[in-house]
């Protein structure tokens, strides 16, 4: 499980173009127990290159395509013609980001983002009069 | 080592498929389109490359084992299918917000060049992608031809 990185101002590496391409990966996303399920399909990010955020309850999921190409490849078709993923939310105030667990695995990614404490659905019992 | 995707950047992007899809439906067909092609979104997505000894493509298959995707080649049609199955669902109630991932079963089909030794092919996964390298056969590699000085 990775930890999710908290930043305070977004930051851009120098060395990312931010014209870039990117794709939207297409989502899952559903509530289940005392959190938030999100399933993305990104294939070829690696655990590497994957990007977990947080910053000012948006959650942003960026991944970069790592394959391995011989030198002197020439496409002769292309369906995936990015080199990049990347998805913005907006989180509710009651999901716990210091909580967020992240994972990656063949290249889906999954994330679990528990809700605070004090937002969790209670039962109510009924007692009979 | 990682070479880069932006060498397969000869059309629009992914992003504007929405757009390409809704002015498609505007504006008849401008283009005849391969007898072969599928239209864009279909799952898995499959890049193919060349390089002067063999073809190579790629099949972004994400959540996928090696053992869930079949690949074969007959007649220089690739074909790959398989089952991407839904996530099981625990005990107790879920409620569904998106559900854009493809789910359920899949087969596709892509025209591959001539001349390939599908005998001698190899398929790895790694990452959510399946790699296939098909060689060229011998006699269809570029050649380098002497020049003789007269």
């Amino acid at each position: 499980m990775n930890d999710v990185t908290r930043h305070e101002a977004p930051q851009v590496p120098a060395d990312r173009e931010p014209a870039e391409e990117a794709l939207l990966p297409p989502v899952d996303i559903f509530e289940e127990g005392d959190a938030l399920h999100l399933v993305a399909d990104m294939p070829g990010v690696t655990r590497e290159s994957l990007r977990v955020e947080v910053d000012n309850d948006v959650l942003s999921l960026e991944g970069e395509v790592r394959l391995e190409m011989p030198e002197g490849l020439s496409a002769i078709y292309a369906e995936l013609r990015a080199q990049r993923y990347a998805r913005r939310f907006t989180l509710s105030h009651e999901i716990d980001a210091e909580a967020i667990q992240a994972r990656i695995d063949n290249g889906v990614v999954t994330l679990v983002l528990p809700r605070k404490r004090t937002h969790r659905r209670r039962r109510i019992e009924v007692t009979a009069a | 080592m990682f070479g880069d995707l932006r060498r397969f950047d000869t059309r629009r992007p992914q992003g504007e498929d929405w757009f390409r899809q809704w002015l498609d439906g505007m504006l008849p067909e401008a283009e005849a389109a391969h007898i072969r092609s599928v239209p864009r979104g279909s799952f898995p997505m499959i890049n193919v490359g060349r390089t002067d000894d063999a073809v190579r493509v790629y099949v972004f298959a994400p959540g996928l084992t090696a053992e869930a995707l079949e690949v074969s080649v007959q007649d220089n049609v690739l074909t790959v299918s398989g089952r991407r199955e839904a996530a099981v669902a625990d005990e107790g109630a879920r409620t569904d917000f998106r559900r854009e991932r493809f789910q359920g079963e899949f087969s596709r089909s892509l025209a591959l060049p001539e001349g390939l030794d599908v005998e001698r092919a190899e398929a790895r996964f790694r990452d959510g992608v399946c790699e296939v390298l098909l060689p060229k056969r011998e006699e269809l590699k570029p050649r380098r031809i002497e020049i003789q000085a007269s």
